[in-house]
């Protein structure tokens, strides 16, 4: 039998459950025939982009957990095909990942890994880890990185290590981090956030960060907006937030 | 022949699946500057509406070939199962046959299950689809239904990401409809509320939209079934039309043939009996 | 695809339809030939006409051959128009990243009953109740087609109707035209009528 285990779309086909596996060097990019139906007749073209989640995501790790927070806007080029959208998804119980880049790739990335964990969970009779679920995100990431856009932020909480961040950007590199933020609008507050973070801070301390931070990022950037979700995950379980788009903590200190 | 890796894996996989033979000649063709011809769109305005108790789902009947409308009245509301539908945008052959291989795979998985599809597995088999596909099919979804677990709307991307909202519009003519959903929708809205917004929503794209036209198409789900509103309004039906005869012998025949029905000719045929003298 | 040029028309009738088309064959704008067949009779109740590169419409008219008769072999019968139709639309779509340059013009009775059907190269299928075109001078066609058309036409005012679309729409088609095929199909049989065209 005669085809190549690096591509992805091949491992898919033959052995769905598996996909990661035997993926050694050479990145061809997939073939294909013409694509026939492709005008330039069109004012809508926009339409035809694929939905990129130009984006704002962050995590920050607190004593005995981490939060989680997006903005909320899905885009098909200057289109916003979803305002209120759930970028914080969750792979596992006390495991969430925040997604940005391409909507398809993160979100069938995500659907495999939280498949993983599942198989993981029943084998070893035990929660998965955070650095466990952050590691099959890399290893996916990085054997696909020429088929994917995604740069991805795992966080949760175990017993082992309690609450931890996991910065995957496009690539595949997988770095811990104490906080962690991505996507198109995270380049506007590199500063903000070298100046506002400083370790050790409370819960409620890192609530406001990420409030704070994404609020001035969806400010600046177009391709964010909307609302601010939020996912608080300790020992206990999670808490989800929600700040409205007109509430947002936007301004001076 | 050289055949790809793609080809030899799907025979040796014994699956079927697209074939690649004619794409290197084609491209061959595409280089030498002929023209290829186009492959029918449907730019389109489809929309989805949850209301109390079901969902929704209208379309325009407008399809298109270039700047040709190739027909006026075509249906864009395929069935996947009885309580599940879903609308598509893009190359018509694409969310033609996308739809009706997904129809058709969860109709053996009801038969093994015994159970009613859920709308959530049709979304998720079409996402795996279409993101194997990496959105060379281009196919843009409203999914619908109701199951279960109640009424649920999707929409998915030729990419294969989906997004699960009360109200959804998608193709060329989305934003005109997204417009009217935007100003008018309410949650918890009864049966004859939700038909009047997609009324109006199918009827922005319609107006103002060119690649939207014709009719405007309805379905609605609920749990007592489906209800189907084809042409549930028709603001664009000629009025005024010809009624002349070309009169027998018009055009100028140089020959004419007449073939029965190989049915219906008997081919008789002459026996006599052996003789024996 | 303006290559080898045809114009292809079928319509609906009272009980019958008609299909028709021109009969040259050339090479851009260099014509071969005046007798080419573009419409095949597939059964007694189904004919399609063929449309775009007449290499692919020769090589899928073979595909057709063999699938029917394969059918028929199989399973007693005729293909019906509406599963001619469907054979066709997959066949098409098999060849979705690499399509064969035809477009097809389906016509026949379904249970006695007019069933037109067209298809773009990737096999999306069109069906409607009047008339359905294909090949280069559609445009010149829908507008005659439009205005002239009226339901439930007795064959031999539609033969009469179908040939004067087909005629008036090659005469502005440099690359169709040089004579026409008609068939009409009835209950009892068809009729194949050649017509005069103008020859240049």
């Amino acid at each position: 039998m005669d085809f190549d285990r690096s591509r992805f779309v091949d491992r898919e086909l033959l052995d769905p459950a598996r996909v990661m596996e035997g993926a050694h060097g050479g990145y061809g990019r997939s073939h294909g025939g013409i694509h026939v139906e492709n005008g330039t007749d069109n004012s809508l073209d926009f339409l035809k982009n694929p939905v990129d989640l130009g984006t704002s995501i962050m995590a920050v790790a607190f004593k005995g957990g981490v939060i989680l927070g997006a903005d909320s806007r899905t885009s098909t080029g200057v289109y916003i095909a979803n305002r209120v959208s759930d970028k914080v998804t969750s792979v596992d119980e006390k495991i969430y990942v925040c997604r940005s880049g391409s909507a398809a790739d993160t979100q069938a990335i995500s659907d495999y890994v939280t498949y993983y964990l599942d198989m993981h969970r029943t084998q070893y009779g035990k929660p998965p880890k955070v650095q466990t679920a952050a590691s099959y995100f890399r290893e996916l990431c990085y054997h696909n990185k020429n088929n994917l856009t995604a740069g991805i932020i795992v966080a949760g909480w175990d017993a082992a290590k309690g609450g931890q961040v996991f910065s995957i950007p496009v690539g595949g590199a997988l770095l811990e981090r104490p906080y962690a933020i991505g996507g198109s609008g995270s380049t506007y507050i590199y500063g903000f956030c070298d100046a506002y973070f400083k370790p050790g801070m409370t819960r409620e301390q890192c609530e406001e960060f990420v409030a704070k931070a994404l609020s001035h990022a969806m400010a600046r950037d177009g391709s964010s907006g909307g609302v601010i979700r939020m996912a608080i995950i300790d020992e206990n379980g999670v808490e989800r937030k929600f700040i409205p788009g007109n509430k947002l903590p936007y301004g001076p200190l | 022949m050289r055949r790809s890796s793609g080809d030899k894996l799907r025979d040796a996989l014994g699956l079927g699946g697209f074939s690649f033979d004619n794409a290197r000649r084609n491209q061959v063709l595409a280089l030498k500057g002929h023209m290829i011809p186009k492959a029918r769109k449907t730019g389109t305005t489809i929309v989805g509406v949850i209301y109390e108790g079901g969902v929704v789902l209208g379309a325009d009947t407008r399809a298109t070939e270039g700047d040709t409308v190739a027909d006026k009245n075509c249906e864009k509301i395929h069935y996947i199962a009885d309580n599940i539908w879903c609308c598509g945008a893009g190359t018509s052959a694409d969310t033609e046959s996308t739809t009706a291989l997904i129809s058709s795979q969860l109709e053996l998985h009801r038969m093994s299950t015994g159970k009613q599809p859920r709308v959530v597995t049709a979304c998720t088999m079409l996402k795996r689809m279409l993101f194997r596909y990496q959105g060379h099919v281009s196919a843009a979804l409203v999914l619908g239904g109701v199951d279960c677990t109640g009424p649920s709307l999707y929409t998915v991307y030729p990419h294969g990401s989906t997004d699960s909202l009360p109200y959804v519009t998608m193709g060329s003519g989305s934003l005109a409809a997204m417009a009217v959903f935007e100003s008018e929708y309410k949650s918890k809205m009864t049966l004859e509320e939700a038909k009047a917004l997609v009324h109006a929503a199918i009827m922005a794209g319609i107006n103002n939209d060119l690649g939207s036209g014709g009719s405007v198409d309805m379905m609605v789900i609920n749990k007592d079934g489906n209800t189907p509103l084809r042409n549930y309004d028709r603001p664009n039906l000629r009025k005024f039309r010809q009624d002349y005869i070309f009169p027998r012998g018009t055009a100028t025949i140089l020959s004419e043939k007449f073939t029965p029905l190989s049915s219906l000719v008997t081919i008789e045929t002459e026996t006599s009996a052996m003789q024996v003298s | 695809m303006q290559y080898n040029g045809a114009a292809v028309i079928a319509m609906a009738g009272k009980d019958c339809i008609a299909i028709a088309s021109d009969r040259r064959y050339g090479l851009r704008n260099q014509t071969i030939g005046c007798e080419m067949q573009k419409t095949f009779q597939i059964n007694d109740t189904t004919f399609v006409g063929l449309t775009g590169l007449m290499s692919d419409a020769q090589t899928l008219e073979q595909k057709f051959r063999f699938r029917t008769n394969m059918y028929r072999l199989r399973e007693e019968r005729d293909m019906s128009p509406r599963v001619f139709s469907n054979m066709v639309s997959s066949l098409l779509y098999e060849k979705r990243f690499g399509p064969y340059f035809c477009e097809p013009v389906i016509a026949g009775l379904e249970n006695g009953k007019p069933y037109l059907c067209g298809m773009d190269l990737l096999g999306a299928q069109v069906y409607t109740d009047d008339f359905i075109l294909a090949g280069d001078c559609t445009e010149a066609m829908y507008g005659l087609c439009e205005s002239m058309y009226r339901p439930d036409l007795e064959p031999d005012e539609l033969f009469e109707l179908v040939s004067q679309c087909l005629l008036s729409g090659v005469d502005r088609d440099c690359l169709a035209g040089w004579g026409c095929t008609v068939h009409v199909l009835t209950p009892q049989g068809v009729t194949t009528r050649h017509l005069k065209g103008r020859m240049d």
